[in-house]
């Protein structure tokens, strides 16, 4: 338990770290703090692993029973997404300052509120479940990209030839830093497509219906038309810019507050998974 | 003038705005009946929610939030998107047919485009070499993400042919989905019904405590049985540490009008007993007790199954479902009720099932009077006012069956599938048609390209211009 804390600890620090090095490295123009930071944020991914590690040996299960570790799955993946970014395109390296917040900020919040731990049932012994939840941190990690990715272009946008505009210079170029925005956009839609018809199938299974409008389905399905009403504005009525960037900044805290807000606060199938220690 | 209607009904729906707007309604929708409690006006919640909020209540009845998923506002604007769903998958799939035709040709010739203008032209220095410039504008779209197939003077980037019909599969599969469950719901039956061990209940509409079936679900067609052979309060799998609890697991079989046993399982959560449409889950287990009533000759004129719920309030820890109804000999009617005391201990009941199982019987006359009052353990029989003797033949558990009667559940599965690979494809494969060549012409040499981007977002047509000039022009010998 003490190894399993100190290491968690030592994550969120590390995360505090690359956080404060994106932003510096983002104001003040310092190319090599923001590769350190991409590089403190792998280092963190790396203890943040061994620490779930510890814990999923304690425990005997994965991550994703209970709101802390569904919480520290969800920072696994969008770290883990970044990372992967930065080092295949360094040039996106900044949307750091966008990205890295959210993970320092939900890793936090996991820790304060920890739960008691949720034991592991017949109703969650499910592949479906498994791929329910995996899907569901993939779809978040695209979320969270896009989100700092529309950040940096709204930034630089308003900016124009001003100062934070040279801050991101290393970015693409607009348009194609929008292209990346719609991508992982896209992608994020299809894998939260994944999470809800795997969850489906699984709800089919566990309690014989595959949809019943809980809190938490009728979110996750709120969510997924939101980025598709993302997706028709950009591909059918052509918006571009500004404001379908802020179309994607808005639309990701809804997906954060579907994942681990409503199985905290509402009376949902889904507490036991996502909540803070209710019964299943 | 049948035609005009037709066209403005299919412009009207295939407005990107109508679907926008109705996508945008569901949404504030669902926001909306998340936020309220859902169910039958009468239900407790929603009478403490709406004590709770009396200055919204009138709002949130009158638009019929409480049932909003079933709403009509709701299931209006539910048609309307399936419509405009079906008109955008039929466009789609007029798009994506020219489209594979367009990169099948360029595939199978090897060129693209030539018809028409060129996207864009660099000018390059007569002294590079066409044979370097291609190198280099190839390596240049390698690097953007456009992998390219090069000749001696062009370039080519084909997607393969399916990939544009993810989009397609896609709207098509969400109609069918849509479609899938209107007719789900009207040709459904899904119910709750108990059955104790060792009972055999016909699987009609009386046998169930809570029924919900469609008007197109016929039970005349339904000659089934239902059966529980056994019960075990806590069934577990594996050893040790990877031990797990199942809980409340039901043996149920299913057998068919002549009593042949077509399936038989236990049944706990991700382990449902399955046969074609029907579909069995565990939701809840009670006691029963089996009486047998006995008349003063001996012969057993009636056999019941009491069905108990456990119940905090009453003296014995159980109540019956519902009472049985006696005739006196007088002609006078009496009421059977039998519980099944649990032990007690000072903190409240012991367990789920007494040391000792008996059933606490009780009869009440129609003056409201109790004819009987007395304990008895299975296999006694004891003297009751209406005449004869009642016998206690058994006190077990009862299974609480969700019993699932539906055939649109294996094709949902199938469509959700081809939905999410019509959307992998849609999302994840590149859409592009790119042909590139070295051009001469009276004002020299230059490299023409044209392409069509339909989806490409490693990259965008005004970086692929860039960069293609930036690399051309840093080629020794270019002047660009």
């Amino acid at each position: 338990m003490t190894a399993e804390v100190l290491v968690t600890w030592a994550t969120l620090l590390l995360y505090a770290a690359a956080t404060a090095l994106s932003g510096i490295g983002v104001v003040f123009g310092k190319e090599k703090l923001i590769a350190r930071a991409t590089a403190v944020g792998a280092v963190g991914l790396a203890f943040q692993l061994t620490a779930l590690g510890i814990r999923w040996v304690r425990v005997g299960h994965g991550p994703y029973l209970g709101f802390y570790e569904v919480a520290a799955a969800l920072v696994v993946f969008v770290v883990a997404t970044f990372v992967l970014l930065a080092w295949r395109q360094p040039r996106l390296a900044s949307a750091g300052i966008g990205v890295m917040p959210v993970a320092l900020l939900l890793l936090g919040g996991a820790m304060l509120a920890q739960g008691t731990e949720v034991p592991m049932t017949g109703k969650l012994t499910s592949v479906w479940l498994g791929l329910h939840v995996a899907f569901a941190n993939l779809a978040f990690g695209a979320f969270v990209i896009s989100f700092g990715l529309a950040i940096a272009y709204v930034v630089r946008e308003r900016s124009k030839t001003g100062e934070w505009a040279r801050r991101f210079e290393k970015l693409p170029a607009q348009d194609a830093l929008e292209n990346l925005t719609v991508r992982y956009v896209l992608v994020g839609f299809f894998f939260w497509g994944i999470m809800i018809v795997t969850g489906a199938i699984w709800a089919n299974e566990a309690w014989g219906r595959y949809w019943g409008w809980d809190p938490v389905e009728t979110w996750s399905l709120i969510v997924w038309i939101i980025y598709a009403v993302y997706l028709h504005l950009r591909y059918t009525l052509g918006w571009h810019g500004q404001r379908l960037a802020w179309v994607a900044i808005a639309a990701m805290p809804l997906s954060l507050f579907t994942l681990v807000g409503i199985p905290a606060v509402f009376d949902t199938t889904h507490a036991g998974i996502g909540g803070l220690g209710k019964d299943l | 003038m049948r035609g005009t209607i037709l066209r403005k009904t299919v412009r009207f729906l295939s407005s990107p705005r109508l679907a926008i707007v109705l996508m945008a309604f569901v949404g504030l929708w669902g926001v909306l009946g998340s936020f309220v409690p859902q169910g039958a006006a009468d239900a407790p919640d929603i009478a403490a929610w709406a004590a709770a909020n009396p200055a919204l209540e009138p709002v949130v009845s009158a638009l019929g939030l409480h049932q909003a998923f079933t709403a009509l506002p709701f299931i209006v604007v539910g048609v309307f998107l399936a419509l405009t769903t079906a008109v955008c998958a039929w466009q789609r799939t007029g798009a994506a047919w020219r489209r594979s035709k367009t990169l099948r040709e360029a595939a199978k010739t090897g060129s693209a485009l030539a018809g028409s203008a060129p996207d864009l032209e660099i000018a390059l220095d007569p002294a590079l070499d066409a044979a370097d410039a291609i190198r280099i504008a190839g390596d240049t779209l390698d690097r953007l993400g456009i992998p390219t197939k090069r000749g001696d003077h062009s370039l080519l980037s084909v997607s393969p042919a399916w990939s544009v019909w993810g989009t397609g599969v896609f709207h098509w599969s969400l109609v069918a989905i849509i479609v899938l469950i209107v007719l789900g719901s009207l040709a459904r039956s899904s119910g709750q019904m108990g059955v104790a061990v060792g009972q055999t209940v016909e699987d009609r509409a009386e046998a169930y405590g809570e029924l919900e079936a469609g008007p197109l679900y016929r039970w005349q067609g339904v000659n089934r049985r239902i059966r529980v052979d056994a019960f075990d309060l806590d069934y577990r799998t594996g050893e040790g540490e990877n031990e797990i609890h199942h809980g409340p697991t039901p043996t149920v079989s299913i057998l068919n009008g002549e009593g042949d046993v077509l399936e038989s399982q236990l049944v706990y959560p991700n382990h449902t007993l399955k046969r074609g449409s029907l579909a069995i889950y565990p939701v809840d287990y009670g006691l029963s007790a089996t009486v047998a009533l006995i008349d003063p000759a001996g012969d057993v004129t009636q056999r019941a199954t009491q069905l108990i719920d456990f119940s905090g309030n009453s003296k014995d820890g159980t109540a019956p479902i519902s009472a049985l109804t006696l005739s006196g000999p007088d002609g006078a009617s009496y009421q059977l009720l039998v519980t099944v005391p649990l032990d007690r201990v000072a903190e409240g009941f012991l367990g789920r099932v007494p040391d000792v199982p008996r059933a606490h019987v009780v009869i009440i006359a129609a003056d409201g009077t109790t004819a009987l009052d007395a304990e008895v353990e299975p296999g006694q029989t004891i003297e009751v006012p209406t005449g004869g003797s009642l016998q206690v033949l058994a006190v077990d558990y009862y299974a609480r069956l969700q019993v699932v009667d539906d055939h649109s559940v294996p094709p949902l599965l199938v469509a959700g599938v081809l939905a999410m690979i019509g959307l992998g494809v849609a999302t994840l494969v590149r859409q592009v048609l790119l042909a590139a060549r070295i051009e001469d012409g009276p004002d020299g040499r230059r490299l023409s390209v044209r392409m069509r981007l339909w989806r490409m977002h490693t990259t965008s047509r005004g970086e692929i211009e860039d960069e293609l000039r930036r690399a051309l022009s840093a080629a020794e010998g270019s002047a660009s």
